[in-house]
């Protein structure tokens, strides 16, 4: 805690020692961009925003900050936004990577044909494939959600399947010497046994839908935090606004919050699950 | 083997079993082995003489790259409790309380939770460890949840064991008592048992055969019956007989060191 | 390890792969849509599956006029620049303040922020600080590439087995030396392992950052660029040049992984 104030500190005396507000902004107007970032929302640019952009002409004022204004996007609008498609990333690409990972763990006449597709598949990064979804599915939801479920999936895939191999194999073994086979086996054994492992990369596959959603809205969507970054607007008027570092500030550390305040959510979920572990 | 006698029920005829990687093993080469029923086989032999290969041949984790397995009269064609197999890894199942481990392979039958308990209560007793029936495989000693494993394993009541050292990492005393509860169990319930050790003096306590590997690859090198009365005890391991086949045994073995 | 069965599956299941590939490009010729809205304009003559030889045709096109190699190089050249710089900040600073407890307060709430924060968004920023041009790029991958081996070193020296400690100790050996035999190779599993990460997340960081800020010559421009005329075999190819140096990168973490555990795990 007492570090968190520090880094606060360190950084307003770098902003104010470096004096250069377009590339560090002052604290407080990092405070400022917070706040009407919060909540108030459609304003066309003027009221209380309208005498801050007046007062910082001479850092050729926000149209970052503006543009979101005129658009109606709130902080936590944003957010909520790219929180529902990390959400269904994960809901949709966390089964699909655990499946895929089972059954690779587990036979290995399957991880030999399956496991070279694989590493094919998850060569290419998610994102790259964002221009050639749009050919199929246009500008649409869809299209900004495959990538974030892919990445997802693929990336659950390996701890899964170390789980499912490394871990379980023994225990596999013992429960088939005792008789067990099938639906016994795969709940009672395997997952248990694979659990911490899926674990860890739950935290990890976390991480990267955080990445992957942001990444796609910031070059193919018009709403939620990665648009927020790039300047909102449009698609066409993208990258052609100034940016306003306060606001970028203000969503990274928003995403900062959010993805800390998931992962620990993840951790103890981790902890309770497995309780039984060792050491 | 002779006409008209039942098949032994473990019979390995001119098996052998090689692994690929960086430095290819030939695990065994041209073995061949024989326990008939109600016997007490112990495998002996030092590191990569190929005993736990045999084992999980056995077992039907493995198939024979040559020769052939057979169990009573048929191959083997995949695990099943009817060949109760321990590990020599620890393989109890750390998220499953003591009781709940005793009871899997019950659970994998179909038996109903009173009969389960009543099974588990047994084994509980047998290996003295009523008082963890509900605790978690962390609470206890690496031995302790050795002697999960084992009774685990005769809770489906198999009429054949395959054990891998089992008792390696107990100490004396608890190595001693378990050995003993092994035995008694076997003549009660007359199983037959193939027991892989490279303690042989473990080897020769138990066993009413004890047949000897050389490593790499793995041969039988020497066979040995025996004969010491039953039950044994603690006494039993200074008397002059076993004494002698202890040091027999030992010739068959030291001197070749892989 | 490799076997021949495993080599064969492995064989026919990337065969199977390009098959089913073949078969879809041969039944989408001439039944997909070639005329698509692209969210302001039409465009015509798209290809969704090209052939294999609409492939091979632009592919040659594109290794010919060198646009491919270029992009390649260049594109190369950032990952492997910010691989190092990040690679080597990053596991300094784990290792200092994995060893030294008093720099770990110090450091932990910065190591905190960058490593929840995704690691595109941080890219405006970069763009804000660092212009447009080589320098965010590359110090974007280098940052991503920190905070992933930070973390690695980091735990790679915490967690070295007090087994291993107290050995030393009793072998009287101490500070320095101590560090340099005992704790740092002991560390290697997990900074090795970090760095493979690292090797994916840089290509998929340079991948975003060259979509954003598309520049000739550049893979990520070749993809944007193919993305907005679009040319689907050259979209196409430029995927699978990626996806092919991805591999590349990773096989080299991987062989490096591979030295630097060689004394670990006693075969049984």
């Amino acid at each position: 805690m007492i570090s968190l104030l520090a880094l606060i500190g360190v950084y307003t005396l770098a902003a104010r020692l470096l004096s250069r507000p377009d590339i560090l902004p002052p604290t407080e107007e990092i405070g400022r961009a917070f706040g009407a970032l919060l909540g108030r929302g459609v304003q066309l640019g003027g009221g209380g925003e309208g005498g801050e952009h007046a007062h910082h002409q001479h850092h050729s004022a926000s149209q970052q900050m503006d543009t979101l204004l005129q658009e109606g996007v709130t902080l936590q609008g944003a957010l909520a936004i790219t929180t529902g498609r990390v959400l269904f990333g994960l809901g949709v690409g966390l089964p699909l990577g655990i499946l895929l990972g089972l059954l690779m763990g587990a036979s290995r006449r399957a991880d030999d044909y399956l496991h070279p597709i694989y590493t094919v598949a998850r060569s290419v990064p998610p994102l790259a494939f964002i221009t050639y979804i749009m050919l199929w599915l246009g500008h649409s939801e869809a299209h900004r959600l495959i990538p974030i479920v892919y990445a997802v999936a693929v990336t659950m895939v390996i701890p899964t399947y170390h789980g499912a191999r490394d871990v379980a194999g023994k225990y596999v073994e013992a429960a088939r010497a005792l008789g067990a086979r099938g639906p016994l086996l795969l709940f009672q054994i395997l997952l248990p046994a694979a659990g911490p492992a899926m674990l860890g990369g739950l935290r990890y596959a976390l991480a990267i839908a955080w990445m992957t959603a942001v990444g796609a809205e910031m070059l193919m969507a018009e709403n939620g935090m990665g648009n927020l970054l790039v300047g909102g607007g449009m698609w066409s008027s993208r990258f052609q606004t100034r940016s306003d570092p306060a606001v970028i500030i203000v969503g990274i550390l928003a995403l900062a919050a959010v993805g800390w305040a998931m992962d620990a959510g993840a951790k103890v979920l981790g902890a309770r699950l497995t309780r039984w572990a060792r050491r | 083997m002779t006409a008209g006698a039942p098949p032994p029920v473990l019979e390995a005829v001119d098996v052998g079993y090689g692994y690929s990687g960086p430095t290819p093993v030939q695990a065994l080469d041209g073995l061949s082995l024989e326990v008939k029923d109600g016997e007490f086989v112990a495998l002996l032999g030092p590191v990569g003489s190929g005993k736990t290969t045999l084992l999980r041949i056995f077992a039907g984790f493995l198939r024979p790259a040559r020769g052939r397995v057979r169990c009573s009269g048929a191959s083997v064609d995949g695990p099943g409790w009817q060949r109760g197999y321990v590990l020599q890894e620890e393989a109890v199942f750390p998220w499953m309380t003591v009781r709940g481990n005793l009871e899997f392979g019950l659970l994998a039958k179909g038996m109903g939770p009173d009969e389960r308990r009543k099974v588990s209560d047994e084994l509980l007793e047998l290996i003295g460890l009523t008082a963890f029936a509900d605790a978690h495989p962390k609470e206890l000693s690496t031995g302790m949840s050795k002697m999960v494993e084992v009774a685990r394993v005769l809770a489906t009541d198999p009429s054949i064991l395959l054990l891998d050292e089992p008792f390696g990492a107990l100490d004396a005393h608890t190595r001693q008592r378990m050995q003993d509860a092994l035995a008694r169990l076997w003549a009660q319930r007359r199983k037959t048992v193939l027991f892989v050790t490279h303690d042989a003096e473990e080897a020769l306590y138990l066993a009413d055969r004890v047949v000897v590997l050389s490593p790499r690859p793995g041969r039988v090198k020497a066979r040995f019956t025996v004969d010491l009365p039953r039950p044994r005890s603690f006494e039993s391991r200074f008397s002059p007989e076993f004494l002698a086949l202890k040091r027999q045994v030992w010739e068959a073995t030291g001197l070749d060191a892989g | 390890m490799m076997t021949w069965t495993k080599a064969r599956r492995a064989v026919i299941a990337l065969v199977a792969l390009t098959a089913v590939y073949v078969l879809a490009a041969e039944i989408g010729h001439g039944r997909l849509p070639e005329r698509l809205w692209l969210g302001a304009h039409y465009v015509d003559n798209v290809k969704l599956l090209p052939t294999w030889r609409q492939l091979t045709e632009e592919g040659a096109f594109l290794i010919e006029s060198n646009i491919l190699v270029d992009s390649v190089v260049v594109s190369t050249r950032r990952v492997t620049l910010g691989l190092l710089l990040g690679s080597v900040a990053g596991i300094l600073l784990g290792l200092l303040t994995g060893a030294a407890s008093r720099l770990e307060a110090l450091a932990d709430p910065w190591v905190a922020f960058f490593r929840f924060t995704p690691a595109l968004a941080l890219l405006p920023l970069f763009v804000v600080w660092f212009g447009y041009g080589e320098s965010s790029k590359i110090l974007l991958i280098a940052a991503n590439v920190a905070v992933v081996t930070f973390l690695g070193a980091h735990q790679g020296v915490r967690g070295v087995s007090r087994v291993y400690l107290d050995a030393a100790a009793s072998l009287g050996a101490e500070g320095w030396l101590r560090f340099r035999k005992v704790v740092l190779p002991a560390a290697f599993p997990s900074i090795f392992s970090s760095l493979r990460v690292a090797a994916g997340l840089a290509w998929v960081t340079i991948v975003v950052a060259e979509l954003v800020n598309a520049q000739m010559p550049s893979l990520g421009y070749l993809l944007a660029l193919s993305g907005a005329y679009p040319r689907t075999p050259t979209m196409m190819i430029a995927l699978a040049t990626i996806g092919a140096l991805v591999l590349v990168f990773d096989l080299l973490a991987l062989l490096l992984y591979a030295w630097g555990t060689r004394w670990m795990e006693r075969a049984a």
